[in-house]
């Protein structure tokens, strides 16, 4: 501990939040050097973990103060390295502040502190018949706070909505310490004035702090019915997605999985789904019974005709779970059929899900590497694993060449690069190959509204000629930049 | 010539299409000139009347389907198109954009975005937040700028076609959008429940699991409560067998409207809106809405539930300024007033306490402040 004297502003910021609650010893930084995105590590000056708006707003002043950048966090699970520390600058770290503030029944909203973890959410309200729609793979750790940062989706926001439509008001902290609620006020549906709410969700963590989330809550539906259905190839299952939705069927969720996720599924999470198919489907239809059990007998219907070789219907709650829990375990699974992996999280329109997967494989292919795809079909949002092996030299360089190919894939296609892990620093220099820079120069100016002195989260998000240069992601010149049509900021 | 907020611009601008939009913008820009943006002019009541509008630039010409991709659910159109148009382009493809507005053959797409437009429906749909997922807008400046994209799902960049729903025109004139559409429903039917939205038995109903309306209104003068529910033909029929075995055994009559009976509904509501009268929407959660609309006045009503909580309600032209103004507690935006209230009654109310990051955005956006000033909230 003996370094804990030697920053100055070590004390300050203890002052503040307390001096367990403010770190700048090295080992213990170690735990904030990056989040999900492993890659990537930073070791921040100062950690502080306040449990108040008010202490937020103290911490961040001081930091405002000398100029610090100031990186939020929340559990620390995303996949962009969103709260990827900035070097000498602090990270403020909301895992104290787990408060459920207030259930507004009549009403169907919720208030919350940003460290209360999604899954709680629905857990406080189950016993009430009423649930929190996004569901996040990482929903059983990842927290709301992170969540309005990230936008975070999730398999059911097919039919239920992101983030952004559930998150309807919020506590920020600004980048001068000022404390601003923003969105539909107590008594509202709507905010007067410009939707704030609506743009600073998703905007990762580069405009405030949130320190206090109010979400809407639904009632559960009356019934759920979950079917898992195996075909030959991505070809007969992506068929049977565009199928099933332009019939009119709109499931709450309709995952699919290719061969190798499947194998990896299998194997870490010993769920009984067969190895020796091309593809999976995992859907649920959710309403009220008259509707659903409809919907559930003209999916298989529709699954059958597009040549499925079996479907299946989990014979009770624990194996329904248990399927699902097989789908959400999917990234982590991917240790035991590789030592390694690169996810992406591109969006392409639905009916191309299969050509796009083609030529996904072909990259993979090319390049000697395995591509393992386990994604939410039913809205695009493909989320190949490009599976490699650090210690196998230049294996990692070629992962990353894929992944950012992977990408370019799915712009051509009219799609984007990240559907819902957000850009952080990982998609940065991918920015500017979705988007003009006018685009992006309109989005700085509402950050210039936000955070004048780009204050919290820097190097995240916006294309930088430093950030672009860097590793990894080894930078790769758009052919319309070599011709000359595009630059890049 | 249009009047917005009853104030005449000198001249109107049509442009072919976006180039020439953006370009006729750069121009009032660079000029110093102050100009607005109007669709169908079916909104023109709404806000405070502008400092001064020099010129106002007509979208109606922006009116062609950009991309549509029926297997995908989604549509790209211009600003300019109005919603009836989109309707029947859908339409043959049996899809739906279910966004509600009073006027659709005069409304436009650019107009309902600027005014964030809704229904009852938002109850199932939500509002256009919710539908929108790509935009195209020209900044006060002429710069043309996107957000969102073509696909229903995307976090890359700022939501700015968020941003631009309900900004009234002040942060730049939209070009084009991209929506998420959907199926229609094999089958549509709507009851009248006989209740009174403060009544227990109205609570009972929304917590009721088997039922899941898309579009929850009460209509006072109808003396009930309006459920419409779409989908299967059976699941449709199913509950509304519920909702009327429920009722019954309340004593409360229930009964179906047929096509004739909604015509008259809207019929209503429409005239309200061309009346003249004083319009405003208390924009409050539904337990808000049962306890603070003010009584007096309100010949029709729309409540949905729980997302929306939102009134329309029209007074009788004579209504009494203090006792509009003394419901403000409920967040009230009047929507339509007569010319000579204009002078005392702040259409938006008290600005809300994050005003300073709007009038930030604003600054930004329009340094010169050309861009339809002081209409919107807090003199933006």
């Amino acid at each position: 501990m003996s370094t804990l004297a030697a920053d100055p502003l070590h004390d300050r910021f203890a002052a503040i939040v307390g001096a367990r609650n403010a770190i700048s010893e090295a080992t213990e930084l170690r735990t904030y050097e990056c989040d999900g995105l492993l890659g990537f590590r930073i070791r921040p000056r100062i950690v502080v973990l306040p449990a108040t708006t008010e202490e937020v707003a103290a911490c961040v002043r001081l930091a405002a103060e000398h100029g610090l950048p100031i990186v939020p966090r929340g559990a620390g699970t995303g996949l962009s390295g969103g709260s990827l520390p900035v070097e000498g600058g602090i990270v403020i770290g909301t895992s104290r502040m787990t408060r459920i503030l207030d259930v507004d029944f009549p009403n169907r909203r919720m208030r919350v502190q940003p460290g209360v973890i999604n899954l709680d959410i629905s857990k406080h309200l189950a016993p009430h018949g009423y649930y929190y729609a996004p569901d996040p793979s990482s929903q059983s750790v990842c927290t709301i706070g992170g969540n309005v940062a990230e936008n975070s989706g999730g398999a059911h926001c097919l039919k239920y909505g992101f983030t952004v439509n559930h998150a309807v008001a919020a506590r920020i902290v600004l980048s001068d310490g000022s404390i601003v609620d923003i969105g539909a006020s107590e008594g509202e549906a709507d905010a007067r004035g410009y939707d704030l709410m609506g743009v600073f969700v998703g905007s990762e963590g580069l405009l405030g702090i949130v320190t206090e989330v109010v979400v809407r809550i639904l009632r559960k539906p009356q019934a759920t019915r979950t079917i898992f259905g195996t075909f030959p190839s991505t070809d007969e299952a992506g068929a049977a997605v565009s199928a099933i939705i332009s019939s009119g069927i709109l499931p709450a969720a309709i995952e699919m999985c290719d061969a190798l996720a499947i194998e990896a599924i299998v194997a870490a999470t010993g769920v009984d789904w067969p190895l020796d198919v091309g593809a999976a489907l995992l859907m649920d239809v959710d309403g009220v019974t008259s509707e659903v059990e409809h919907t559930a007998e003209a999916s298989i219907a529709l699954m059958r005709e597009c040549g499925a070789i079996e479907i299946r219907a989990p014979r009770d709650d624990a194996e329904r779970l248990l399927m699902w829990k097989g789908r959400k375990a999917a990234f982590a699974a991917m240790g035991r059929i590789s030592p390694n992996y690169h996810v992406q999280d591109g969006v392409i329109p639905r009916k191309d899900i299969a050509a796009v997967l083609r030529e996904i494989a072909q990259l993979g292919r090319d390049a000697g590497l395995r591509i393992a795809n386990v994604f939410h079909a039913g809205d695009g949002n493909l989320h190949p694993l490009v599976l490699y092996d650090q210690r196998v030299p230049g294996e990692e360089a070629k992962a990353e060449h894929v992944a950012g190919d992977i990408l370019r894939v799915c712009l051509k296609y009219g799609g984007s690069v990240t559907g819902e892990h957000g850009v952080g620093r990982d998609k940065a220099c991918y920015l500017g190959e979705q988007f003009s820079d006018d685009d992006l120069a309109t989005m700085k100016l509402v950050r210039a509204a936000f955070d004048p002195r780009e204050l919290f989260n820097p190097d995240k998000v916006f294309p930088t000629p430093h950030l672009c240069g860097d590793r990894p992601g080894p930078y790769v010149p758009h052919p319309t930049e070599l011709s000359g049509e595009a630059g890049r900021g | 010539m249009v009047s917005i907020a009853g104030v005449t611009p000198e001249r109107a601008l049509v442009p072919a299409d976006r180039v020439e939009l953006s370009a006729i913008v750069r121009d009032l820009y660079a000029a110093g000139k102050t100009f607005a943006f109007v669709g169908g002019g079916t909104e023109l009541e709404l806000g405070n009347p502008p400092r001064a509008i020099d010129t106002v630039v007509r979208t109606t010409a922006l009116d062609r389907v950009i991309d549509y991709s029926p297997e995908d659910q989604t549509i790209t159109v211009e600003a300019g198109m109005r919603i009836a148009a989109l309707d029947a382009v859908l339409a043959e493809h049996n899809q739906l954009l279910p966004l509600e507005t009073g006027d659709r053959r005069n409304a436009t797409i650019g107009g309902a975005i600027a005014t964030n437009a809704f229904g009852a429906q938002r109850h199932r749909y939500g509002s256009i937040k919710d539908l929108i997922v790509g935009i195209e807008f020209v900044r006060p400046d002429g710069t043309v700028a996107h957000g969102g994209g073509k696909v229903v799902k995307n976090v890359a960049g700022f939501d700015l076609p968020k941003l631009m729903v309900g900004s009234l025109g002040t942060l730049g004139g939209i070009a084009s959008a991209t929506f998420r559409v959907f199926p229609k429903p094999a089958g549509t039917r709507t009851v009248l429940v006989r209740t009174s939205p403060a009544s227990a038995f109205y609570e009972a109903l929304l917590e009721d699991r088997s039922l899941e309306p898309i579009a929850v209104a009460h209509h006072p003068a109808e003396g009930g409560i309006v459920l419409t529910f779409a989908g299967l033909i059976a699941g449709v029929a199913q509950q509304i067998a519920h909702v009327t075995q429920l009722a019954a055994t309340h004593a409360i009559p229930v009964e179906e409207l047929d096509q004739t009976a909604l015509d008259r509904l809207a019929g209503a509501e429409s005239s309200i809106r061309c009346s003249g009268a004083w319009r405003w929407t208390v924009s409050t959660n539904p337990v808000g809405a049962c306890a603070r609309v003010p009584a007096p006045v309100t010949t029709t009503a729309e409540i949905g539930y729980p997302t929306l909580g939102v009134t329309l309600a029209s007074a009788a032209a004579d209504a009494s300024l203090d006792a509009l103004n003394a419901a403000r507690g409920a967040a009230i935006v009047f929507r339509a007033m007569p010319q000579h209230a204009r002078g005392r009654i702040d259409a938006w109310g008290d600005p809300p306490q994050s005003f300073p990051l709007m009038r930030a955005l604003k600054t930004n956006f329009d340094p010169k402040g050309l861009c339809n000033p002081g209409r919107f909230v807090g003199g933006l």
